[in-house]
Parts: structure tokens; sequence; C-alpha cells
């Protein structure tokens, strides 16, 4: 779709992404529309190609074919999965919170309130644990101020607790903050209440939708489960063989779906 | 007594050593400035056949070693310490054998292994200058980026920062450093002028701006020390000059673990 322009306020706009790595498609014909306000949840099955398709939503990559166009001025916060800091490096978060950006101390206090980090101020990052570690990236992602967090498995490396934690604290940000928000996520169940809508991918778009629709497509039950499946289901009278739907394709264009 | 241009570029060499052993302790380039300084015998040599200094032929084989790496690394075959191995000492002998077929003496080789002021003139001292002093510049230039690069790639590439570059300009100020301070240090010795000021430096340094400075201090005071030690007593300049920097080490940790008994 070669137009030069977004046609729609979407935030990103990404149509038609392949992405060919060692003659495999990790990425086949994706299309995905990140709109203000989204709360989108990517899942898919390990090597499906969630990481490779941040990283061009983000335009750190150039697809094989394919566009990403975001809105001009767009100001994006990304979180990594994790970061593990060499203890060599002495730096504290209150340091690292204003590396290379034009950060004031003060924005940092008012920030550090929002996600519960101010007693860690002057910690050296080194010394953080995986879930202080996590709220400290969402803390510089937010320095930006942006329209839009992108994060990468951000719970993966935290025990139930802290997933709980972390999981309100992003509700909360979506919520106070109108941000949109795209994330990968295995824990469909704990962010299931902010979810608007869920992406499955696996190489292409398996499906994508409502949270509850997205759990009754056959395509999402047979790389997911059946457990899954029921996990995520909202309606307790949901089984797999419902025939009144198709895959919800929602508004995106183009999908790779057949 | 040493002569002013001595003292200055030890000063220079000092001043660089200390935030650049930094990022050589933070990245873990230890290994690769180890290779890098290997190399560097091959680079008189060249230098020797298609005549141009010493320093010049030093910084272009630095370059090329570094993307030599950078190639051979971006195949996945070999782990980066095995390649750095291999580069290394490939290159080193090609260095040494090179040097004898071009008639040096043991003593001429040897002066490069461990570092001599023989051949340390006021030119040269000015072209060593020079180079640390631009060296310097650039790291200061792109310090807030290369710390953020240094806490996680992942996260200085999505913020904008052209990490590929920033690695790349990194292993060639490594290089400028190493073909500056040979001279001096001696092939053999090179990494430790970079990394043991900056582990010194560590013991205390709460930020990474106070390590970088401490660790050019304490690179000042080793140099400083040693230079008039080798020359009174006749001894090679590296070794004295690595001598005086782990008394220094170790007077920091003595002082460390009796006063913060824990270490963070």
């Amino acid at each position: 779709m070669p137009s030069e322009t977004t046609q729609t306020q979407n935030l990103i706009s990404a149509s038609d992404l392949t992405v060919i790595r060692q003659g495999r498609r990790v990425l086949d014909n994706v299309s995905l529309d990140i709109a203000r306000d989204d709360f989108i949840t990517l899942i898919g099955p390990n090597g499906a190609g969630k990481t490779v398709l941040l990283r061009h939503l983000l335009k750190l990559d150039k697809p094989d074919a394919g566009r990403v166009t975001h809105l001009s001025g767009l100001k994006v916060g990304y979180v990594p999965q994790r970061i593990t800091i060499d203890p060599s490096l002495p730096i504290s978060v209150r340091r690292f919170l204003t590396l290379n950006n034009s950060e004031k101390e003060n924005d940092i206090a008012t920030l550090a309130e929002e996600t519960d980090i101010t007693p860690l101020l002057d910690t050296p990052l080194s010394a953080l644990s995986g879930g202080e570690m996590q709220r400290v990236l969402l803390t510089r992602a937010l320095t930006s101020d942006p329209e839009l967090l992108i994060l990468d498995e951000p719970a993966q490396n935290l025990d139930v607790n802290g997933q709980l934690q972390f999981y309100t604290l992003i509700e909360e940000i979506y919520e106070r903050r109108k941000l949109s928000i795209l994330m990968v996520s295995h824990d469909l169940h704990l962010v299931m209440s902010s979810t608007r809508k869920v992406v499955c991918l696996y190489h292409h778009i398996c499906c994508s939708g409502a949270p509850e629709s997205v759990a009754r497509d056959p395509e999402f039950i047979s790389i997911f489960g059946n457990d899954m499946a029921k996990l995520m289901a909202v309606y307790p009278h949901t089984h797999s063989h419902d025939h009144t739907h198709e895959h919800t394709h929602d508004h995106d264009h183009g999908e790779g779906t057949t | 007594m040493m002569s002013a241009h001595i003292v200055l570029t030890t000063l220079a060499l000092a001043l660089v050593a200390g935030p650049l052993g930094c990022f050589v302790v933070w990245r873990r380039m230890a290994y690769f400035g180890d290779g890098l300084a290997h190399s560097a015998l091959l680079g008189v040599a060249i230098g020797l056949v298609i005549g141009v200094s010493h320093q010049i032929g030093m910084m272009l084989i630095a370059v090329l070693f570094a993307l030599t790496l950078i190639w051979l690394r971006a195949k996945r075959v070999l782990a980066t310490d095995t390649l750095l191995g291999i580069l290394a000492h490939a290159a080193l002998s090609l260095g040494l054998v090179a040097m004898m077929l071009l008639g040096a003496g043991e003593a001429e080789v040897h002066d490069y292994l461990l570092g001599s002021l023989d051949k340390l003139t006021p030119e040269l001292a000015a072209w060593v200058i020079g180079g640390c002093g631009l060296s310097l510049g650039l790291l200061l230039r792109f310090w807030p980026g290369l710390i953020l690069m240094t806490t996680s790639e992942e996260l200085a590439h999505a913020e904008g920062v052209p990490i590929m570059r920033y690695e790349f300009a990194l292993m060639v100020l490594m290089g400028v450093v190493v073909a500056a301070a040979i001279q001096m240090v001696g092939i053999l010795l090179i990494t430790s002028l970079l990394i043991i000021p900056a582990s010194s430096a560590r013991l205390f340094a709460r930020s990474p701006e106070a390590m970088a400075v401490s660790g050019s201090l304490l690179a000042s005071l080793a140099m400083l020390l040693g230079l008039p030690l080798a020359q009174n007593f006749a001894l090679a300049t590296g070794p004295v000059i690595v001598c005086v920097s782990v008394a220094l080490f170790i007077l920091l940790l003595a002082a460390r673990l009796l006063h913060r008994p824990q270490v963070s």
C-alpha cells in the first residue's frame, strides 16, 4: 500500500511487514495499527517473531517488504524485558534516569512518585531487585512523556506477586495518562481487565480482537491449547467449537490469514 | 629529571586512560585491548614497509583488527574470545616475523614489548598528546550515550543511540590510545595501564564520572611515580609503571576493606 502519509490518526501503522531471516519468513505480511487509547497485548509462542515485530514498529530494523509509519513527532517509551547491570558500573537510579535526555531533577521526583520508586533514587542500579528494576525502566520510558508505551515481556522475570504489582502499575498509568500501550506478554489472565485487544502472532497474525473472542478462535486454541483459552475466556460457557465467530480481524487490513 | 615533553605525554595518556579504562572494565573489553596491543608490532612492521610512522601503522592495524573482529563475530560461529585469541596471536606472530625479516634487533623488539622512553622524541610526544586529546574529546562528547549503551544496548538502541557506530568508535579509540601509549608502556602491559586505575577507582567511586576522573588521577600517579623509578634503576618502563599501579590498587583495596567492610 504505497501511500506516503497516514490516512488515519494511528500512532503507528504497520502494513504488510515481511521479514526474511536466513531464508525463513519470520514475519509474513503482518499489518498492525496502534491507535490512541489502545491497549494491545501481543502474544505468541517463543520464536513467533514478537520481538522482531517490536523492533520494526520501533523502526530499529528495516523490513524486507511492507512499511511502518509513525505519526509525525510521535514519542514512544520503550521498556525492555530486563537489563543486567555490570556491578563494575557505579550508577545510581537517579543518574540512570537522567542519562542522555533532558530530564530535570524535579521531573524525576514527580515521576518517581508515580511509579513508586522514590526510596530507590539513590540506590546503585546494580543493587535493584527484578521488580524494582522493571519499575525503574518503566520510569525511564515515561521521561519523554510518551504517547505510546511499548513493553517487551516486562514481567517475564518477576515472581507472581511482582507480576501482579507491575501490571497493576501499568494499568494505573494507562488510566491516568491516557496513553496507548503495546505489550508483549504471556500473562494474559493478569492483563485481561485492561487489554482492549489481543493480537496473536505466529509469523503471521493468527487472530486479533477482544480477548474473549480471540480465546474462541480455533487457530488460537491450536497454538496455545485449550487451557490457555479457558484461562482467558471471560464467558464461562465458552467452548472450542463455537461457530458463531470468524477470525476476528478488527479494523486491520491486509492480514496474512486466509 | 624527566624532560617536559615526557611529563606532558604521561599526563595526556593518564588523562584518557581514566575514562577509556572505565569502558574497558564496564564493557569487558580487556581481552580486546590485549589483542589490539599484540597486533601493534605488525603495525610497526607495516609502517616500516610502506614508509609511514610507527604510530600511523599501528592505528591502521588497529582499525583493521576491529573491523576483522566485528566481521568474524557477525558470523556467529566462534566465540569472541576465541576469535580474539586467533587474531591477536596471528598478528603478534606476523609482527615478530616481519620485524625480524626487516632486520630489527632483539633490543628494539624488547623495547616495543616492554616500553622505553628512548624513542619518545618531542615530535612523537606531540603526536601522542594530540591523539590522546582527540580521544578524550570524543569520549566526553558522546559520554551520556556511551554510558546508556553500557547499561543496556537494547534500551540505548531503542532510544536512538547508534550503538554499532558507538561500539566501533570505542574500538578505534582504544586503537588510538594503545598506539599512543605503546612506546612508553609496551605491548605486553598496555591493557593494565587502562584497567588497573579504573578498577582501583571503582573501589570508592559512586558515579561513572567519579570513576573516570579518579581513574585518570590514579593513572597519572602511577606513571609519574613509575617513570623516574624506571629511569633511576635503568629498568623497562612498562613493568615499573604497572607495579606502582598495582601497589595503589592494593592500598585502596585494603583501605576499603578496613573502612567499608560491606562491598556494594
